[in-house]
């Protein structure tokens, strides 16, 4: 009997309880973000998983991927499609069904070059259930800082060079220029 | 009381000054809830409607009036439109004896408190039919539950605000609110502070609130008795249970909160105060406390509530017949 008076008036305190704890919670700044005004700190969002997509190795639009199909029997939910090209080992076809990926890295751990990652797309929307049937090569090139005309290896290698040669030929322009300026500029001192 | 001509004429006004009262204050109370369960989840509630969202609750209003009203097979028909009927009219008789100033009563009744009491018990009678008409398993359980409840809760009610009659000697609500003091605790509140309690937990079951909500609780229910109710059947329903809240708490303030009188300059705006503080603090019981199972609701009524309303009668009783 007093037992269960006791019990009773310890549980009307730990009703009080709550109730400041909401009152708390009704004066303490929101949590929330209010998302067409105001969007998160992309800090915050790099553990987020979003859709896989494809690591740059460089500016032009290239990716890491050498086809071995590891991220493909990798996957639970047969959610990837990874074909070869004609030739190099640089993918032809890089599909990504993300109505059937479970988001579980399985693919990403798989990868031997490291050529896929999660993006941290959190302000995502898909009309349609093919907008989420993702082409994740047209991503990566769309990505891409500088444009690659050729858009193979073999021609960014020669545009490399090409680039490396003219650099050089800049630089043996300019010491020309500085030593033919050279005595020049020694006559001209003393004057 | 008699009843000239000129009485009638300002029952008419007040009654529609009481509509006009009751639908907005379902709009301001829809806003304020939301707007507070949004506070307490620390989101910012209604927001896009309007500046902050304050004609959100008109908006719905409005998308209520327009819906479709959709009747389903087997119904009771006759019993299905009054029940929404029988919910909203009573009321309005409810809120005739209510004092909100002075001089501002619709109806002076010498026995007010009986009044309100008796058609009080209406608005369970149209839950029973609702839920009866609308050929509903839920429905039916959610109106099987309205009962018990609400026959449960009146006792301590009744209680409690006998302990206050007791105190003052009558019924009339202007002279319970006269016979307090204009202090805080000058008010019925100091003196008879486990029946303000008492009848505070209890107008939260009468009036269906959460933790009380049984009847029309939406994760066993889907809606309870209204479950089949659409457009305006289930807006007349909406404003009777926020008109049902509003009267509890104008009860609350005059039987404990002294009414219209304050520590300065008497008059309606005091009664306003103190019943919205009431409802406030309903809604903020809403948002902290889970639903309780049905089983722990009739026994804290019946065990604890009860027990305490009658030993509160009864001391109260001995003291007035002491100290007279």
């Amino acid at each position: 009997m007093f037992k269960a008076i006791i019990d009773n008036l310890k549980g009307l305190y730990s009703l009080l309880v709550g109730l400041f704890i909401t009152g708390d919670f009704f004066l303490s700044p929101q949590k929330t973000t209010h998302y067409p005004r105001k969007v998160d700190d992309p800090e915050t969002l790099k553990s987020y998983r979003g859709p896989l997509e494809l690591v740059p190795a460089d500016n032009y639009g290239n990716g890491k991927c050498i086809s071995c199909q590891m991220c493909v029997r990798a996957c639970p939910g047969h959610c990837l499609t990874v074909t070869k090209g004609d030739k190099g080992k640089e993918p032809k076809v890089y599909l990504y069904d993300f109505t059937l990926c479970c988001l579980c890295a399985a693919c990403v751990e798989s990868c031997p070059t490291g050529a896929i990652r999660f993006s941290h797309k959190v302000y995502m929307v898909a009309p349609t259930r093919e907008a989420l049937h993702l082409d994740l090569i047209a991503d990566l090139k769309s990505r891409a800082t500088k444009i690659d005309p050729m858009g193979t290896k073999a021609a960014r290698l020669k545009v490399a060079k090409a680039e490396a040669e003219a650099a050089k030929a800049k630089a043996d322009a300019e010491d020309a220029a500085k030593a033919k300026a050279g005595p020049a500029g020694s006559a001209g001192a003393p004057a | 009381m008699e009843l000239s001509l000129l009485s009638f004429v300002q029952i008419i006004i007040a009654c529609l000054l009481i509509i006009g009262l009751m639908v907005g204050n379902a709009v301001i109370m829809v806003y304020i809830e939301r707007k507070a369960a949004g506070f307490i989840q620390r989101r910012p509630g209604p927001y896009e409607v309007g500046p902050r969202g304050t004609i959100q609750a008109i908006c719905d209003a409005m998308k209520l009036l327009g819906k479709q009203l959709f009747i389903p097979g087997n119904v009771d028909w006759a019993l299905y439109f009054l029940a929404p009927v029988l919910a909203f009219l009573p009321v309005l008789v409810l809120f005739l004896p209510i004092p909100f100033g002075k001089y501002l009563t619709t109806l002076q009744v010498d026995d007010g408190i009986l009044l309100i009491l008796a058609f009080a018990g209406l608005g369970v009678i149209s839950n029973i039919l609702a839920g009866w008409a609308s050929n509903n398993k839920y429905g039916l359980l959610g109106a099987a539950r309205a009962v018990a409840q609400s026959v449960a809760y009146e006792i301590p009610m009744i209680m409690a605000l006998l302990a206050v009659v007791f105190l003052t000697g009558s019924l009339n609500l202007t002279a319970i609110v006269e016979r307090q003091g204009t202090w805080p605790w000058e008010w019925n509140i100091a003196y008879q502070p486990l029946a303000c309690f008492i009848y505070f937990v209890s107008l939260v079951g009468e009036t269906n609130r959460a933790p009380f909500d049984l009847p029309e609780a939406e994760s066993e229910l889907t809606a309870g008795f209204h479950t089949e109710y659409s457009g305006m059947g289930f807006a007349l329903f909406f404003l009777s249970e926020y008109a049902n809240m509003l009267l509890v708490s104008f009860v609350c303030a005059t039987f404990f909160l002294g009414g219209y009188r304050g520590p300065i300059l008497d008059g309606f705006w005091w009664t306003f105060i103190k019943a919205y503080a009431v409802m406030c603090v309903i809604v903020w019981l809403r948002w902290t406390f889970p639903r309780v199972r049905f089983d722990q609701l009739l026994n804290i009524n019946w065990k604890w509530l009860l027990p305490l309303s009658i030993l509160n009668l009864w001391v109260t009783a001995i003291i007035i017949k002491f100290i007279d």
